[in-house]
Protein backbone atom coordinates (compact mmCIF):
# COMPACT_ATOMS: atom_id res chain seq x y z
CA UNK A 1 0.00 0.00 0.00
CA UNK A 2 0.86 3.60 -1.22
CA UNK A 3 -0.14 6.63 1.17
CA UNK A 4 0.60 9.58 -0.23
CA UNK A 5 -1.18 13.21 1.00
CA UNK A 6 -3.31 11.23 2.87
CA UNK A 7 -4.79 9.19 0.17
CA UNK A 8 -3.63 5.75 0.52
CA UNK A 9 -3.96 2.99 -2.50
CA UNK A 10 -2.70 -0.61 -3.71
CA UNK A 11 0.06 -1.33 -6.36
CA UNK A 12 -0.15 -4.00 -8.81
CA UNK A 13 2.52 -6.33 -8.39
CA UNK A 14 6.14 -5.51 -9.49
CA UNK A 15 4.08 -1.89 -10.49
CA UNK A 16 6.74 1.21 -9.47
CA UNK A 17 5.54 4.00 -6.87
CA UNK A 18 5.33 6.14 -9.81
CA UNK A 19 2.90 4.44 -12.25
CA UNK A 20 0.85 4.26 -9.10
CA UNK A 21 0.84 7.72 -8.25
CA UNK A 22 -0.10 8.54 -11.87
CA UNK A 23 -2.78 5.91 -11.99
CA UNK A 24 -4.05 7.51 -8.63
CA UNK A 25 -4.31 11.00 -10.57
CA UNK A 26 -1.32 12.23 -9.03
CA UNK A 27 0.66 14.87 -11.08
CA UNK A 28 4.56 13.94 -10.87
CA UNK A 29 7.76 15.47 -13.00
CA UNK A 30 9.32 12.64 -14.84
CA UNK A 31 12.29 12.73 -17.74
CA UNK A 32 14.00 9.64 -18.17
CA UNK A 33 11.86 7.19 -15.85
CA UNK A 34 14.81 4.68 -15.64
CA UNK A 35 15.96 5.79 -12.50
CA UNK A 36 18.72 8.17 -13.54
CA UNK A 37 18.10 11.88 -13.86
CA UNK A 38 16.26 12.37 -10.63
CA UNK A 39 13.58 14.14 -11.63
CA UNK A 40 10.91 12.59 -10.23
CA UNK A 41 12.72 12.26 -6.81
CA UNK A 42 10.02 11.72 -3.55
CA UNK A 43 10.82 11.94 -0.28
CA UNK A 44 10.05 8.56 1.97
CA UNK A 45 8.30 9.01 5.41
CA UNK A 46 7.75 5.69 6.34
CA UNK A 47 8.57 2.58 5.11
CA UNK A 48 11.94 1.03 3.06
CA UNK A 49 12.08 2.32 -0.72
CA UNK A 50 13.89 -0.18 -2.99
CA UNK A 51 18.25 -0.27 -2.86
CA UNK A 52 17.45 0.60 -6.83
CA UNK A 53 15.26 3.58 -5.95
CA UNK A 54 18.18 5.20 -3.77
CA UNK A 55 21.22 4.07 -6.04
CA UNK A 56 23.02 7.37 -7.04
CA UNK A 57 21.91 9.54 -4.95
CA UNK A 58 23.95 11.98 -2.87
CA UNK A 59 25.04 10.65 0.91
CA UNK A 60 22.63 14.08 1.76
CA UNK A 61 19.93 13.02 -0.28
CA UNK A 62 19.89 9.52 1.70
CA UNK A 63 20.15 11.30 4.74
CA UNK A 64 16.60 12.85 4.18
CA UNK A 65 15.00 10.14 2.32
CA UNK A 66 14.92 10.50 -0.60
CA UNK A 67 14.63 8.24 -3.73
CA UNK A 68 13.11 7.63 -7.34
CA UNK A 69 9.17 6.72 -7.51
CA UNK A 70 10.20 5.90 -11.55
CA UNK A 71 12.22 2.75 -10.10
CA UNK A 72 10.85 1.42 -6.93
CA UNK A 73 8.76 -1.52 -6.66
CA UNK A 74 8.14 -1.66 -2.67
CA UNK A 75 7.92 -4.82 -0.92
CA UNK A 76 6.42 -3.20 1.95
CA UNK A 77 4.23 0.04 2.57
CA UNK A 78 5.25 3.46 2.23
CA UNK A 79 4.10 6.43 3.07
CA UNK A 80 5.59 9.10 0.65
CA UNK A 81 5.67 13.14 0.10
CA UNK A 82 6.65 15.38 -2.50
CA UNK A 83 10.32 16.15 -1.89
CA UNK A 84 10.26 20.12 -2.69
CA UNK A 85 13.66 20.83 -1.43
CA UNK A 86 15.26 17.94 -2.92
CA UNK A 87 16.85 20.40 -5.58
CA UNK A 88 18.46 23.91 -5.96
CA UNK A 89 15.64 25.53 -8.19
CA UNK A 90 16.48 28.50 -9.87
CA UNK A 91 15.18 30.71 -12.58
CA UNK A 92 18.12 31.51 -15.49
CA UNK A 93 18.14 33.15 -18.34
CA UNK A 94 19.19 32.19 -21.83
CA UNK A 95 22.26 34.37 -22.44
CA UNK A 96 22.98 32.65 -25.85
CA UNK A 97 22.31 29.93 -28.14
CA UNK A 98 25.05 28.95 -30.81
CA UNK A 99 25.48 25.94 -33.34
CA UNK A 100 28.53 23.58 -32.39
CA UNK A 101 27.89 21.23 -35.75
CA UNK A 102 24.97 20.27 -37.10
CA UNK A 103 23.84 18.76 -34.60
CA UNK A 104 24.48 20.17 -31.40
CA UNK A 105 23.77 23.53 -30.13
CA UNK A 106 25.34 25.14 -27.47
CA UNK A 107 23.07 26.66 -25.07
CA UNK A 108 24.09 29.23 -22.47
CA UNK A 109 22.04 30.34 -19.55
CA UNK A 110 22.86 33.02 -16.83
CA UNK A 111 21.11 32.06 -13.44
CA UNK A 112 19.40 34.48 -11.40
CA UNK A 113 20.26 33.63 -7.91
CA UNK A 114 23.01 31.50 -6.76
CA UNK A 115 23.68 27.77 -8.10
CA UNK A 116 26.36 26.15 -7.22
CA UNK A 117 27.79 22.94 -9.10
CA UNK A 118 30.88 20.69 -10.07
CA UNK A 119 31.53 20.57 -14.07
CA UNK A 120 30.33 17.26 -15.32
CA UNK A 121 27.09 17.43 -13.47
CA UNK A 122 23.76 17.27 -14.88
CA UNK A 123 20.92 19.54 -14.88
CA UNK A 124 17.26 19.81 -15.59
CA UNK A 125 15.79 22.47 -17.84
CA UNK A 126 12.19 22.76 -17.14
CA UNK A 127 9.78 24.74 -19.27
CA UNK A 128 6.18 26.91 -18.04
CA UNK A 129 4.74 23.84 -19.36
CA UNK A 130 6.04 21.36 -17.24
CA UNK A 131 8.79 20.11 -20.22
CA UNK A 132 11.44 18.26 -18.68
CA UNK A 133 15.15 17.64 -20.08
CA UNK A 134 17.96 16.92 -18.63
CA UNK A 135 21.82 18.04 -20.03
CA UNK A 136 25.26 17.59 -18.82
CA UNK A 137 27.35 21.12 -17.61
CA UNK A 138 30.05 21.53 -19.40
CA UNK A 139 31.34 24.86 -18.25
CA UNK A 140 33.37 25.41 -15.22
CA UNK A 141 32.16 28.05 -12.35
CA UNK A 142 35.30 29.51 -11.32
CA UNK A 143 36.31 30.09 -14.84
CA UNK A 144 32.30 31.26 -16.60
CA UNK A 145 29.43 32.21 -14.50
CA UNK A 146 27.54 30.65 -17.43
CA UNK A 147 26.09 27.53 -16.80
CA UNK A 148 26.84 25.93 -20.79
CA UNK A 149 24.90 22.79 -22.32
CA UNK A 150 25.53 21.10 -25.32
CA UNK A 151 22.06 20.50 -26.95
CA UNK A 152 22.23 17.42 -29.30
CA UNK A 153 19.64 18.03 -31.77
CA UNK A 154 16.75 15.18 -32.36
CA UNK A 155 14.66 14.91 -34.85
CA UNK A 156 11.25 15.15 -33.50
CA UNK A 157 13.17 16.57 -30.14
CA UNK A 158 10.80 18.12 -27.90
CA UNK A 159 13.17 20.35 -25.67
CA UNK A 160 15.88 20.22 -28.20
CA UNK A 161 13.48 21.63 -31.09
CA UNK A 162 12.25 24.67 -28.84
CA UNK A 163 15.51 25.47 -28.12
CA UNK A 164 16.47 25.48 -31.50
CA UNK A 165 13.20 26.80 -33.00
CA UNK A 166 11.59 29.07 -30.30
CA UNK A 167 13.61 30.16 -28.12
CA UNK A 168 15.97 33.90 -27.75
CA UNK A 169 18.61 34.73 -25.83
CA UNK A 170 16.75 36.86 -22.57
CA UNK A 171 14.17 34.26 -22.84
CA UNK A 172 13.37 32.72 -19.28
CA UNK A 173 13.88 29.06 -18.07
CA UNK A 174 13.94 26.92 -14.49
CA UNK A 175 17.43 25.11 -14.09
CA UNK A 176 17.12 22.34 -11.15
CA UNK A 177 20.12 20.31 -10.06
CA UNK A 178 22.39 19.89 -10.29
CA UNK A 179 22.99 15.93 -9.93
CA UNK A 180 25.40 13.78 -10.71
CA UNK A 181 29.21 12.14 -9.91
CA UNK A 182 30.99 12.39 -12.87
CA UNK A 183 33.46 15.40 -12.01
CA UNK A 184 37.06 15.88 -10.96
CA UNK A 185 36.81 15.08 -7.29
CA UNK A 186 38.48 11.61 -5.33
CA UNK A 187 41.90 11.59 -8.21
CA UNK A 188 45.68 11.95 -7.22
CA UNK A 189 46.74 15.07 -9.20
CA UNK A 190 49.31 13.26 -11.14
CA UNK A 191 47.34 10.19 -11.99
CA UNK A 192 46.62 9.89 -15.70
CA UNK A 193 42.74 10.89 -16.79
CA UNK A 194 41.01 9.13 -19.81
CA UNK A 195 38.21 10.64 -20.93
CA UNK A 196 35.60 8.99 -23.01
CA UNK A 197 32.42 9.58 -24.77
CA UNK A 198 30.42 10.07 -27.74
CA UNK A 199 28.66 12.53 -29.24
CA UNK A 200 26.87 14.70 -26.31
CA UNK A 201 28.81 12.96 -24.29
CA UNK A 202 31.78 15.46 -24.48
CA UNK A 203 29.91 17.97 -22.70
CA UNK A 204 30.32 16.15 -19.41
CA UNK A 205 34.02 15.70 -20.66
CA UNK A 206 34.83 19.04 -22.19
CA UNK A 207 33.52 20.07 -17.99
CA UNK A 208 36.14 17.86 -16.33
CA UNK A 209 39.13 18.20 -18.51
CA UNK A 210 38.83 22.24 -17.88
CA UNK A 211 38.19 21.79 -13.98
CA UNK A 212 41.30 19.12 -14.14
CA UNK A 213 43.62 21.91 -15.93
CA UNK A 214 42.64 24.61 -14.22
CA UNK A 215 42.98 22.59 -10.75
CA UNK A 216 46.81 21.98 -11.90
CA UNK A 217 46.49 18.39 -12.95
CA UNK A 218 49.85 17.14 -13.19
CA UNK A 219 49.26 13.66 -14.81
CA UNK A 220 48.83 12.95 -18.11
CA UNK A 221 45.34 13.66 -19.98
CA UNK A 222 43.30 11.92 -23.22
CA UNK A 223 40.16 12.46 -24.44
CA UNK A 224 38.65 10.15 -26.67
CA UNK A 225 35.88 11.63 -28.62
CA UNK A 226 33.56 9.19 -30.62
CA UNK A 227 31.92 10.42 -33.57
CA UNK A 228 29.98 8.40 -36.77
CA UNK A 229 31.43 10.94 -39.15
CA UNK A 230 33.91 14.33 -39.34
CA UNK A 231 30.67 16.25 -38.72
CA UNK A 232 30.04 14.95 -35.38
CA UNK A 233 33.24 15.91 -33.90
CA UNK A 234 32.17 19.55 -32.50
CA UNK A 235 34.41 21.52 -30.53
CA UNK A 236 37.27 19.95 -32.25
CA UNK A 237 39.44 23.13 -33.10
CA UNK A 238 39.61 24.10 -29.82
CA UNK A 239 40.18 20.49 -28.09
CA UNK A 240 43.10 20.77 -30.85
CA UNK A 241 44.63 24.38 -29.41
CA UNK A 242 44.20 22.97 -26.13
CA UNK A 243 46.61 19.93 -27.06
CA UNK A 244 49.10 22.41 -28.41
CA UNK A 245 48.96 24.62 -25.32
CA UNK A 246 49.01 21.92 -22.72
CA UNK A 247 52.16 18.93 -23.44
CA UNK A 248 50.21 16.37 -21.10
CA UNK A 249 46.77 16.73 -22.81
CA UNK A 250 46.21 14.51 -25.82
CA UNK A 251 42.88 14.81 -27.84
CA UNK A 252 42.00 11.28 -30.34
CA UNK A 253 38.68 11.74 -32.09
CA UNK A 254 37.58 8.00 -32.90
CA UNK A 255 35.31 8.89 -36.72
CA UNK A 256 33.23 5.25 -37.21
CA UNK A 257 33.16 5.83 -40.90
CA UNK A 258 36.97 5.59 -40.27
CA UNK A 259 36.60 2.10 -39.17
CA UNK A 260 37.87 3.44 -36.11
CA UNK A 261 36.63 1.46 -32.87
CA UNK A 262 36.13 3.51 -30.04
CA UNK A 263 36.12 0.26 -27.12
CA UNK A 264 39.32 -0.78 -28.99
CA UNK A 265 41.13 2.23 -29.07
CA UNK A 266 40.30 3.24 -24.94
CA UNK A 267 40.86 -0.21 -24.23
CA UNK A 268 44.47 0.29 -25.67
CA UNK A 269 45.11 3.21 -23.36
CA UNK A 270 48.57 2.55 -21.73
CA UNK A 271 47.69 3.89 -18.28
CA UNK A 272 44.46 1.97 -18.23
CA UNK A 273 44.97 0.21 -15.51
CA UNK A 274 46.08 3.17 -12.81
CA UNK A 275 44.09 5.80 -14.56
CA UNK A 276 40.51 7.97 -13.43
CA UNK A 277 38.57 6.96 -16.17
CA UNK A 278 35.59 9.23 -17.30
CA UNK A 279 32.69 7.70 -19.26
CA UNK A 280 30.00 9.66 -21.14
CA UNK A 281 27.23 9.42 -23.58
CA UNK A 282 23.91 7.23 -24.71
CA UNK A 283 24.14 4.27 -21.96
CA UNK A 284 24.50 1.81 -24.39
CA UNK A 285 27.71 2.70 -24.90
CA UNK A 286 28.91 3.67 -21.38
CA UNK A 287 28.00 0.77 -19.67
CA UNK A 288 29.70 -1.26 -23.11
CA UNK A 289 32.78 0.71 -22.21
CA UNK A 290 32.30 0.00 -18.82
CA UNK A 291 32.56 -3.48 -19.00
CA UNK A 292 35.46 -3.44 -21.70
CA UNK A 293 37.67 -1.05 -19.74
CA UNK A 294 37.12 -2.99 -16.09
CA UNK A 295 37.98 -6.09 -17.77
CA UNK A 296 41.05 -4.33 -19.55
CA UNK A 297 42.55 -3.72 -16.01
CA UNK A 298 40.52 -0.29 -14.87
CA UNK A 299 40.00 -0.58 -11.25
CA UNK A 300 36.32 0.06 -10.66
CA UNK A 301 36.26 2.22 -8.24
CA UNK A 302 38.17 4.21 -10.78
CA UNK A 303 35.77 4.58 -13.13
CA UNK A 304 33.02 7.19 -13.42
CA UNK A 305 30.02 6.97 -15.96
CA UNK A 306 27.29 9.64 -16.60
CA UNK A 307 24.87 7.37 -18.90
CA UNK A 308 22.18 9.57 -20.83
CA UNK A 309 19.04 7.86 -21.00
CA UNK A 310 17.30 8.84 -24.27
CA UNK A 311 13.52 10.80 -24.21
CA UNK A 312 12.03 12.02 -27.64
CA UNK B 1 42.00 -12.34 17.60
CA UNK B 2 42.18 -10.71 13.86
CA UNK B 3 39.90 -12.11 10.90
CA UNK B 4 41.23 -12.29 7.52
CA UNK B 5 38.95 -9.00 6.87
CA UNK B 6 41.34 -7.12 9.41
CA UNK B 7 44.67 -8.82 7.50
CA UNK B 8 43.40 -7.90 4.09
CA UNK B 9 43.38 -4.36 5.04
CA UNK B 10 39.93 -3.69 5.85
CA UNK B 11 37.72 -1.73 3.44
CA UNK B 12 39.80 -0.31 1.35
CA UNK B 13 41.43 -3.50 0.66
CA UNK B 14 37.79 -4.70 -0.64
CA UNK B 15 37.71 -2.29 -3.43
CA UNK B 16 41.35 -4.62 -5.27
CA UNK B 17 39.21 -7.68 -3.72
CA UNK B 18 36.00 -7.08 -5.79
CA UNK B 19 38.23 -6.23 -9.16
CA UNK B 20 39.63 -9.57 -8.79
CA UNK B 21 36.68 -11.20 -8.08
CA UNK B 22 34.45 -9.58 -10.55
CA UNK B 23 36.83 -9.77 -13.00
CA UNK B 24 36.84 -13.92 -12.61
CA UNK B 25 33.37 -13.85 -12.42
CA UNK B 26 32.15 -11.98 -15.79
CA UNK B 27 35.52 -13.91 -17.72
CA UNK B 28 34.21 -17.36 -16.84
CA UNK B 29 32.41 -19.05 -19.29
CA UNK B 30 30.61 -21.66 -16.51
CA UNK B 31 28.95 -18.32 -14.50
CA UNK B 32 29.39 -15.03 -16.56
CA UNK B 33 25.68 -15.44 -18.01
CA UNK B 34 24.10 -14.81 -14.73
CA UNK B 35 26.31 -11.64 -14.62
CA UNK B 36 25.50 -10.43 -18.21
CA UNK B 37 23.29 -7.00 -18.38
CA UNK B 38 23.29 -6.06 -14.98
CA UNK B 39 24.28 -2.82 -13.61
CA UNK B 40 28.10 -2.88 -12.73
CA UNK B 41 27.80 -0.46 -9.56
CA UNK B 42 25.37 -1.97 -8.00
CA UNK B 43 26.37 -5.56 -8.49
CA UNK B 44 30.28 -4.23 -7.34
CA UNK B 45 28.58 -3.02 -3.95
CA UNK B 46 27.16 -6.53 -3.82
CA UNK B 47 30.21 -7.96 -4.11
CA UNK B 48 31.85 -5.83 -1.72
CA UNK B 49 29.38 -6.98 0.94
CA UNK B 50 29.84 -10.52 -0.19
CA UNK B 51 33.55 -10.63 0.01
CA UNK B 52 33.15 -8.24 3.43
CA UNK B 53 31.40 -10.91 4.86
CA UNK B 54 33.12 -14.26 4.10
CA UNK B 55 36.25 -12.91 5.39
CA UNK B 56 34.73 -11.77 8.91
CA UNK B 57 34.15 -8.07 8.42
CA UNK B 58 31.37 -5.94 8.77
CA UNK B 59 28.34 -7.10 6.83
CA UNK B 60 24.58 -8.28 7.86
CA UNK B 61 23.42 -10.94 5.22
CA UNK B 62 20.55 -12.98 6.69
CA UNK B 63 19.05 -16.12 4.80
CA UNK B 64 16.46 -14.43 3.96
CA UNK B 65 18.10 -11.77 2.58
CA UNK B 66 20.42 -14.09 0.09
CA UNK B 67 17.02 -16.14 -0.98
CA UNK B 68 15.41 -13.16 -1.68
CA UNK B 69 18.97 -11.92 -3.80
CA UNK B 70 18.92 -15.26 -5.81
CA UNK B 71 15.53 -16.76 -6.27
CA UNK B 72 15.47 -15.35 -10.02
CA UNK B 73 19.12 -16.61 -10.67
CA UNK B 74 17.47 -20.28 -9.32
CA UNK B 75 14.76 -19.43 -11.71
CA UNK B 76 17.41 -19.76 -14.88
CA UNK B 77 19.30 -22.35 -13.52
CA UNK B 78 21.46 -21.56 -10.48
CA UNK B 79 22.82 -24.81 -9.28
CA UNK B 80 25.47 -26.41 -7.24
CA UNK B 81 27.90 -26.32 -10.49
CA UNK B 82 27.39 -22.38 -10.31
CA UNK B 83 28.27 -22.05 -6.33
CA UNK B 84 31.12 -24.24 -6.15
CA UNK B 85 32.38 -22.20 -9.49
CA UNK B 86 32.27 -18.96 -7.27
CA UNK B 87 33.69 -20.75 -4.27
CA UNK B 88 36.93 -21.70 -6.54
CA UNK B 89 36.97 -18.03 -7.86
CA UNK B 90 36.49 -16.85 -4.56
CA UNK B 91 39.96 -18.88 -3.72
CA UNK B 92 41.79 -17.77 -6.29
CA UNK B 93 40.78 -14.08 -5.36
CA UNK B 94 42.18 -14.55 -1.72
CA UNK B 95 45.40 -16.34 -2.91
CA UNK B 96 46.31 -13.25 -5.18
CA UNK B 97 45.53 -11.21 -2.15
CA UNK B 98 48.32 -12.97 0.28
CA UNK B 99 45.90 -14.94 2.05
CA UNK B 100 46.88 -17.77 4.06
CA UNK B 101 45.55 -21.44 2.69
CA UNK B 102 43.90 -21.86 6.28
CA UNK B 103 41.80 -18.55 5.64
CA UNK B 104 41.29 -19.84 2.24
CA UNK B 105 39.65 -22.89 3.94
CA UNK B 106 37.75 -20.74 6.31
CA UNK B 107 35.99 -18.37 4.27
CA UNK B 108 35.42 -21.49 1.94
CA UNK B 109 33.41 -23.07 4.96
CA UNK B 110 31.53 -20.01 6.12
CA UNK B 111 30.22 -19.20 2.17
CA UNK B 112 29.50 -22.76 2.55
CA UNK B 113 27.17 -22.03 5.46
CA UNK B 114 24.83 -20.11 2.76
CA UNK B 115 24.60 -22.36 0.07
CA UNK B 116 21.40 -23.68 0.92
CA UNK B 117 19.96 -19.68 1.04
CA UNK B 118 21.77 -18.97 -2.35
CA UNK B 119 20.11 -22.06 -3.95
CA UNK B 120 16.89 -21.77 -2.25
CA UNK B 121 16.74 -24.97 -0.68
CA UNK B 122 15.70 -26.14 3.15
CA UNK B 123 18.81 -26.49 4.83
CA UNK B 124 20.38 -30.07 5.02
CA UNK B 125 21.85 -31.28 7.99
CA UNK B 126 24.83 -33.17 7.58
Amino acid sequence: MITFEGKTFALQPGQTVLAGLEEAGVAVETSCRAGVCQSCLMQVVEGAPSKRSQQGLSPSQLARGLFMPCVCAPEGDLTVARAGDAHQRVEAEVHSLEPLSDSVLRVRLKPLAEFAYRPGQFVRLITEDGLVRSYSIASTPEVAPLVELHVRLIPGGKMSGRLKGSTAPGDRVMVSGPSGGCTYDGVESDQPLILAGAGTGLAPLWGVLHDALARGHRGPITLYHGALDEGGLYLREELEALAGRHAHFAYRPCLMDRGDDLLAIVKADPELKRAGVYLCGDAPLVERLRKTLFLAGARLADIRADAFAAAA
Amino acid sequence: MTTLYDRLGGAPAMDAAVDIFYRKVLTDDRISRFFDDIDMERQAAKQKAFLTMVTGGPAHYTGADMRRGHAHLVAQGLDDSHFDAVIELLAGTLTELGARPEDIAEVGALANSVRDDVLGREAVKA
